[in-house]
C-alpha cells in the first residue's frame, strides 16, 4: 500500500474552522488525510502542540487562522504570525522539512480555499515521504 | 470587437403603426419562447412567432419586410393560447401579413386601406356606384332590352361581359404580379449574403401549384377543420371562376344548360355559401382562435364575398325562373360587388394572399435549400482535411 | 483517577453521514477504548429521541462524559450541552467529533472516511476524558440598546425597541435621519411616497421619549461584552464637538450602503456625457418634478440600463436586488410625466422576485416600454449621436433576444447603479468585532437560520449592510433584530460562557508578559501580590496569554494544554 501521510490541522473557531465547515456544506472534496483540532484562536496554539503532533505520528501540521486584520479577537493571528518563523527555525534545526508545517489564512467564506490548501499541502507532504521523526523513533524502538 | 457601422437603429414607433393593422399587446411579449416552441411549423431556419415579434417590438422594419415567417403561419392560434403574457402572437402574425401586403404593394393604396377601414369602405362603395353607372349607361346607350337576358338583344350580352371579365383579370394580374416581384425582391433578391442559383428556383417551381391547390401545410395543424373549410371555400371559388371565365356563355344560354356546368355550378354554390356563412358566424361568435380578432379588412372581404356569391346565385335563379328583368338588375348589383371586390381585394388587400402564401412556401423552400448548400460548401475543406488525415 | 464512564454516540444524520461513514464500525472501534461503557449509533442524535437517549443513558448507566460524533460543533454543541444539563450533568462534559462537514461531506472513499471518523472520534474521546466541570456566570443585562445608523432600518429597529420599553441611542453620522430612502421619490412596486414613509418614521423617532438621537455622530469605541457594553460617541458639528459615553446591553448595526461609482464603467460615459445620470440623480429630478436633459429640454427618448457595477466580474459579482423594480418604476414615472416619450429598458435579466413584482413588470410592458436584453460580459456602449440624428446619444447593444446588433436613441440615460459596502464598513466591523465577507457586507451568524445575529454576542446586523435588499426585507430584519434583543433584555440578566482564561497564582511569576498581549485588556496586575489576574467577565478566551505565558501559569478553560494534547494523541492513534 502506498504511503499516505497523516496530517493534523489546528483551525481557529471563527474563520478557518467555519471555512472548513463551509467546504463541507458546499460538498467540496479534499484529501482525507487531515484530522482537524479546533482552537478558539491561532493565538492559543502553543508551539508544543505542533511538536507533539509531529512526535505522535503526524507527517504534516497545518495551522489555519483568520486573515490578518480580520481576527475575531482582533490581534490573535498576529501573535501566531510572530511565533511561526521562530517555530520554523527550530524545526529546521531538527531536520524537519519546511513543507511539513504550514501556516495559512482561511476566512469563513473560503471553503474552496481550505480544500485547495489541504490538497496542496497533503500532496507536498506525500512527496516528501514519512516524517523523519517517525524514522528516528522507529530506529530507536528497534535498538531497544 | 465592435463594428459601429453594423448596428441597426431601433424604431419604437413601428408598434404604433402596426396597431392600425390589428396588432394588439405585442409589447407584452417578454420572450419566454413558448409560442415558437408550441408552433407546429416553426423550425430552423424559420422560427416564429417570437422572431417576427421581436423585430416588430424593436421596429426593425427592413428585417420584417424581408421576412417570410408571417406567411408560414396558418393562425392555428396555439401560440396565443400558450402565451403567458397575453401578447397575442397569432394575431400579431396576422397583422404582419396585413402589413407585408401593404408593403409589397407599390401604389400605396394598400396602405391606405389597411390604415383606415373607412377609406376602403368608401373605395368599395365608390367602386360599386361607378360600376353600376358605367354598366347601366353602357347598356342603355347600346339600347339593350332589360327584359332580355341572353341572346342578341341582351341587356348585358355574355360576350361583352366575357371580354370585360378578361380585361379586368388582366389588369389585376398585372398589378398582382408587380407586387409579387416586389415580394421576391424584399425576401430573396436584395439579400446579397445568400446566393440562390437559378436552377434551384426551377427545381422548386412545382411547389407553387402544389401549395396553391392543396394548402397541404395548413392540413398539418392540430385542428383540421380550418384547413378543410378554407380549401372548400377556395376550390368552390376556383370552380366558379373557371365557369365564369370559360363557360359564361354556357351558363347564360337558354333553358337547357350543359349538365356538367350545372353540377359544378351547384357544387360551387353550396361550397361558397356554406363556407362564407360559416366564416361569418365564426367571426361574429369568435368561435375559433383565428376568428377571435377581426380587422376591418377582414369584415369587408368576407361581406363582399358573401354579397358577390349571393347575388351571383340569385341572378342565376331569377333567370332560370324566368324573371329576366329582375335577373339583369340583380346582375348589375352583382357586378357592383364583383368589380370592387376583385379590383381592390386582389392586388391591394386581403385576397392578395392567394399569391403571397404559395410564393412564401416556394421561396422558403428554395432559400432553405440554398442555405443548406452554402453550409455544406463551407464545411467541405474541413471535411476533406478530415478524410485526408 | 476514578473510573470514567463515557458514552459515545455516532450519529448517522439520516444518510448524510451513514452514506459514507460506516457508523457501526466506528462504534465497534471505540467500544473497547478505556472508559467507554456505552457506544451506539443512531439516525438523528440532535432530535428529541436522540437527546433523550443520551439523557436516559446518563441517568441509567451513570455516564459522566459524552462524546457525540456528528455534525460540526458549531451546529449542535449547544444542543448537546443542554441535553447534558437536563440530565443533571455539567454541560461541559460533552465533546463533539465533526464527522459530517469535515468528513462524510468532503470525502467519498468509505474506507478512508470511516478511518478518519474513527480517528476524530478517538480524539474527542481522549479529550473529553480531560474535561472539567465549568460553571456559567450570570451578569446583568443592560436593557439599553445602541443603534448605529439612522436610516429606515435603524429608525424601525429603534422604534420597535423603544416601544418595547427599552432606551435606545440612535447614532447617525449625517445631520439628518432618513438615510438612502430619504433620497427617493416613490417606491416600487406600489408607487408609495418614500417621503411620507420617512417623514412618519422621523417624526415618531424624534418625538419618542425613549429614543436619544445623536446626529453628526459616530461611535468611536465599543468596549465590554454582551449585556455590558460601553459605547463612546463623538459628535462633531460645524464649530463644536462633544463626546458622550453610555452603557448598552446590545447593538444593532444598520449602517446601510453607498451606491456604486458609475464613472468606473468607462463605456457608459458617466461624468463625460452630461445626460447620463445615475438612479439617485434621477430621483432628484423626480422629486423636483422635472424630468429634463441637462440642456433643459424634454427628452423624447429615455434609456435605462440595469446592472451598473453589479453582476460583473470586473466590479461586483452579486446582484443588488432592488434595481430591476426601480428601473421599471422609472419607466413608469417617465411615461406618466412625458406620455409621448419612448422608454427603452436595457437589462440582463428581469429580477421580479417579490410581491407585486411580476404584475409591475407586466404593467411596464403594457406601457410600451421596449425591453432589450444584453449579455453579462457584453455591455452596451454609449456614444454621442451625430448632428443629423434626432437624439442626443446612441446606445449600441448586442441584443440577445433578437440576436442583432442594434442602436437605441437616447436623450437621457439612467444608470441603475448597484449597492456597495460603505468605505467605513471595515472600521465599523472592527469597532463591533464582526466580520465582513469578500464583498464587504457584514456576515450573519447563519445565512439561512440566523440572519440578524452575528458571531459576536450582543451585536446584531440588519438591512443592506448585511446584503443588498429592498425596503420590505430591511424593515423585516430591523424588527427581527429588535425582537431578538427584546427577548434577551426581558430576562434582565445573561449567562456568560464559562470558557475563559485563569491564572494559577502559585505558578505566576509576575513577569507581566500577558498583560500587554490581551486585546481586551482583561488582565490586571496586582503590584502588591506581584501576580496577574484575568477578569473573567471581560476575557473572551482567545488563548493568546495562555500560549505566551513562560511559566505556563495561565490555563485556558476548556482548551487546556492537556485536553489538546489528549486530542492530538487521539487523532493520531
Amino acid at each position: 500500500m502506498s504511503y499516505e501521510p497523516k496530517m493534523v490541522g489546528f483551525l481557529c473557531n471563527w474563520c478557518s474552522y467555519t471555512g472548513a465547515d463551509l467546504a463541507g456544506t458546499s460538498r467540496i472534496h479534499y484529501s482525507p488525510n487531515i484530522r482537524v483540532i479546533r482552537v478558539m484562536c491561532t493565538a492559543r496554539i502553543d508551539p508544543t502542540f505542533v511538536l507533539k503532533a509531529l512526535r505522535d505520528g503526524a507527517d504534516g501540521v497545518l495551522i489555519c487562522g483568520c486573515h490578518p486584520g480580520d481576527c475575531h479577537y482582533s490581534e490573535g493571528n498576529y501573535k501566531m504570525m510572530r511565533r511561526y518563523p521562530l517555530l520554523k527555525k527550530i524545526l529546521a534545526d531538527y531536520g524537519i522539512e519546511p513543507a511539513r508545517v504550514r501556516l495559512e489564512w482561511v476566512s469563513a467564506s473560503e471553503g474552496q480555499r481550505f480544500a485547495d490548501v489541504v490538497n496542496d499541502m497533503t500532496q507536498r507532504v506525500r512527496e516528501l515521504g514519512p516524517s523523519p521523526i517517525q524514522q528516528v523513533l522507529a530506529q530507536d524502538m528497534a535498538e531497544r | 470587437m465592435r463594428r459601429p457601422s453594423m448596428a441597426i437603429r431601433v424604431n419604437p414607433k413601428l408598434i404604433d403603426e402596426l396597431e392600425l393593422y390589428g396588432a394588439e399587446d405585442v409589447q407584452n411579449c417578454y420572450h419566454c419562447g413558448n409560442c415558437s416552441a408550441v408552433c407546429p411549423f416553426s423550425k430552423e431556419p424559420y422560427i416564429f412567432p417570437r422572431r417576427p415579434m421581436r423585430y416588430l417590438q424593436m421596429g426593425l422594419e427592413d428585417k420584417l419586410k424581408g421576412s417570410l415567417e408571417p406567411w408560414l403561419c396558418y393562425y392555428c392560434g396555439q401560440c396565443s393560447e400558450e402565451c403567458p403574457r397575453g401578447a397575442e402572437p397569432g394575431e400579431t402574425m396576422m397583422s404582419l401579413r396585413r402589413w407585408l401586403t401593404s408593403k409589397y404593394d407599390f401604389s400605396g393604396i394598400s396602405r391606405l386601406f389597411y390604415k383606415s377601414g373607412k377609406i376602403e369602405l368608401l373605395a368599395v362603395i365608390g367602386g360599386a356606384l361607378l360600376t353600376a353607372l358605367a354598366f347601366v349607361l353602357w347598356a342603355v346607350l347600346r339600347g339593350g332590352n332589360i327584359h332580355s337576358y341572353s341572346g342578341e338583344n341582351a341587356f348585358l350580352p355574355a360576350a361583352s361581359i366575357h371580354i370585360f371579365d378578361w380585361a379586368l383579370a388582366g389588369v389585376l394580374l398585372a398589378l398582382l404580379l408587380t407586387n409579387c416581384v416586389r415580394m421576391w425582391w424584399f425576401t430573396m433578391g436584395r439579400d446579397k449574403r445568400l446566393k440562390v442559383p437559378f436552377w434551384l428556383y426551377l427545381k422548386g417551381l412545382y411547389l407553387l401549384p402544389l401549395h396553391f391547390l392543396t394548402q397541404k401545410r395548413y392540413a398539418k395543424c392540430e385542428h383540421k377543420r380550418p384547413w378543410a373549410i378554407h380549401l372548400a371555400l377556395m376550390l368552390s371559388y376556383l370552380i366558379m371562376l373557371v365557369l365564369i371565365m370559360f363557360f359564361l356563355g354556357v351558363m347564360w344560354s337558354g333553358p337547357e344548360i350543359d349538365w356538367r356546368v350545372h353540377v359544378f355550378g351547384y357544387l360551387a354554390t353550396v361550397g361558397l355559401l356554406g363556407t362564407t356563412i360559416f366564416a361569418l358566424r365564426g367571426r361574429l361568435k369568435k368561435s375559433e382562435p383565428h376568428y377571435a380578432h377581426s380587422h376591418e379588412t377582414d369584415w369587408i372581404f368576407l361581406v363582399l364575398l358573401i354579397f358577390v356569391a349571393f347575388t351571383g346565385i340569385l341572378q342565376h335563379i331569377l333567370h332560370r325562373v324566368g324573371f329576366d328583368a329582375a335577373a339583369n338588375v340583380t346582375y348589375i348589383v352583382h357586378l357592383m360587388g364583383v368589380v370592387p371586390m376583385l379590383g381592390l381585394e386582389v392586388p391591394f388587400s386581403k385576397w392578395s394572399h392567394l399569391a403571397y402564401r404559395p410564393l412564401a412556401m416556394y421561396f422558403s423552400a428554395v432559400r432553405a435549400e440554398a442555405m443548406e448548400r452554402e453550409e455544406k460548401k463551407a464545411l467541405e475543406p474541413a471535411m476533406a482535411a478530415q478524410s485526408a488525415a | 483517577m476514578e473510573e470514567q464512564r463515557i458514552g459515545v454516540y455516532v450519529c448517522q444524520c439520516g444518510t448524510n453521514i451513514a452514506k459514507v461513514v460506516n457508523c457501526e464500525e466506528v462504534v465497534r472501534a471505540v467500544s473497547d477504548q478505556p472508559g467507554v461503557v456505552v457506544a451506539k449509533t443512531y439516525k438523528y442524535m440532535c432530535s428529541n429521541p436522540g437527546q433523550e437517549m443520551i439523557v436516559a443513558d446518563i441517568q441509567e448507566q451513570g455516564l459522566d462524559r459524552v462524546v457525540v460524533a456528528a455534525c460540526s460543533p458549531r451546529m449542535h454543541e449547544p444542543t448537546f450541552r443542554k441535553a447534558l444539563q437536563s440530565a443533571g450533568l455539567n454541560p461541559y462534559f460533552v465533546e463533539m467529533a465533526n464527522i459530517r462537514e469535515q468528513c462524510s461531506w468532503v470525502h467519498d472513499d468509505p474506507q478512508v472516511a470511516t478511518e478518519k471518523a474513527r480517528a476524530l472520534t478517538y480524539g474527542a474521546l481522549r479529550r473529553v476524558a480531560k474535561h472539567e466541570p465549568l460553571e456559567r456566570m450570570s451578569v446583568e443585562m443592560c436593557p439599553d440598546v445602541l443603534v448605529i445608523g439612522g436610516g429606515v432600518c435603524g429608525m424601525t429597529a429603534a422604534l420597535e425597541l423603544a416601544d418595547g420599553g427599552n432606551r435606545v441611542y440612535l447614532v447617525e453620522r449625517q445631520g439628518t435621519l432618513g438615510g438612502n430612502v430619504a433620497r427617493v421619490d416613490l417606491t416600487a412596486p406600489y408607487l408609495d411616497s418614500a417621503r411620507d414613509l420617512i417623514t412618519s418614521l422621523v417624526t415618531r423617532v424624534e418625538e419618542h421619549k425613549r429614543i436619544d438621537v445623536l446626529l453628526h455622530s459616530e461611535v468611536s469605541s465599543l468596549e465590554g461584552f454582551v449585556g455590558n457594553f460601553t459605547a463612546t460617541v463623538e459628535t462633531i458639528w460645524g464649530d463644536g464637538a462633544s463626546v458622550s459615553q453610555f452603557k448598552v446591553g446590545n447593538v444593532v448595526v444598520a449602517t446601510g450602503y453607498k451606491e456604486f461609482d458609475a464613472s468606473r464603467v468607462v463605456h457608459y460615459g458617466y461624468g463625460k456625457l452630461p445626460n447620463v445620470v445615475t438612479s439617485f440623480e434621477f430621483e432628484k429630478m423626480l422629486r423636483a418634478g422635472r424630468v429634463q436633459t441637462k440642456e433643459g429640454k424634454i427628452p423624447q427618448y429615455v434609456a435605462i440600463i440595469h446592472c451598473v457595477g453589479s453582476r460583473s466580474k470586473e466590479f461586483h459579482t452579486y446582484c443588488s436586488r432592488v434595481c430591476c423594480m426601480t428601473a421599471l418604476k422609472y419607466a413608469h414615472e417617465v411615461k406618466s410625466a412625458i406620455p409621448d416619450c419612448y422608454v427603452s429598458d436595457v437589462y440582463i435579466d428581469m429580477h421580479a422576485f417579490g410581491k407585486g413584482h411580476e404584475d409591475f413588470y407586466k404593467r411596464g410592458s403594457e406601457a410600451k416600454t421596449l425591453f432589450l436584453m444584453y449579455a453579462k460580459n457584453d455591455h452596451p456602449v454609449i456614444r454621442k449621436a451625430g448632428p443629423g440624428d434626432d437624439c442626443d446619444m446612441l446606445i449600441e447593444v448586442n441584443e440577445k433576444l433578437s440576436g442583432e446588433q442594434i442602436e437605441i436613441p437616447a436623450d437621457l440615460v439612467i444608470l441603475m447603479v448597484g449597492m456597495e459596502a460603505r468605505e467605513d464598513s471595515e472600521a465599523v466591523a472592527r469597532l463591533v468585532n464582526i466580520s465582513r465577507d469578500k464583498d464587504g457586507w457584514f456576515i450573519e451568524s447563519h445565512p439561512k437560520l440566523d440572519p440578524v445575529a452575528t458571531t459576536t454576542d450582543g451585536i446584531y446586523i440588519a438591512g443592506v449592510c448585511a446584503a443588498p435588499k429592498d425596503i420590505p426585507d430591511t424593515v423585516a430584519q430591523a424588527r427581527a433584530a429588535a425582537g431578538r434583543i427584546l427577548a434577551k433584555t426581558i430576562r434582565g440578566s445573561i449567562e456568560i460562557d464559562a470558557v475563559f482564561a485563569e491564572v494559577d497564582e502559585d505558578m505566576c511569576s509576575g513577569c507581566r508578559v500577558c498583560n500587554t498581549l490581551c486585546p481586551y485588556s482583561a488582565i490586571t496586575y496586582d503590584p502588591e501580590k506581584k501576580k496577574s489576574t484575568v477578569i473573567s467577565a471581560v476575557c473572551k478566551a482567545c488563548g493568546a496569554c495562555v500560549a505566551a505565558c513562560p511559566s505556563s501559569a495561565i490555563k485556558a478553560r476548556h482548551f487546556t494544554d492537556s485536553q489538546i494534547f489528549a486530542q492530538i494523541e487521539g487523532v493520531l492513534a
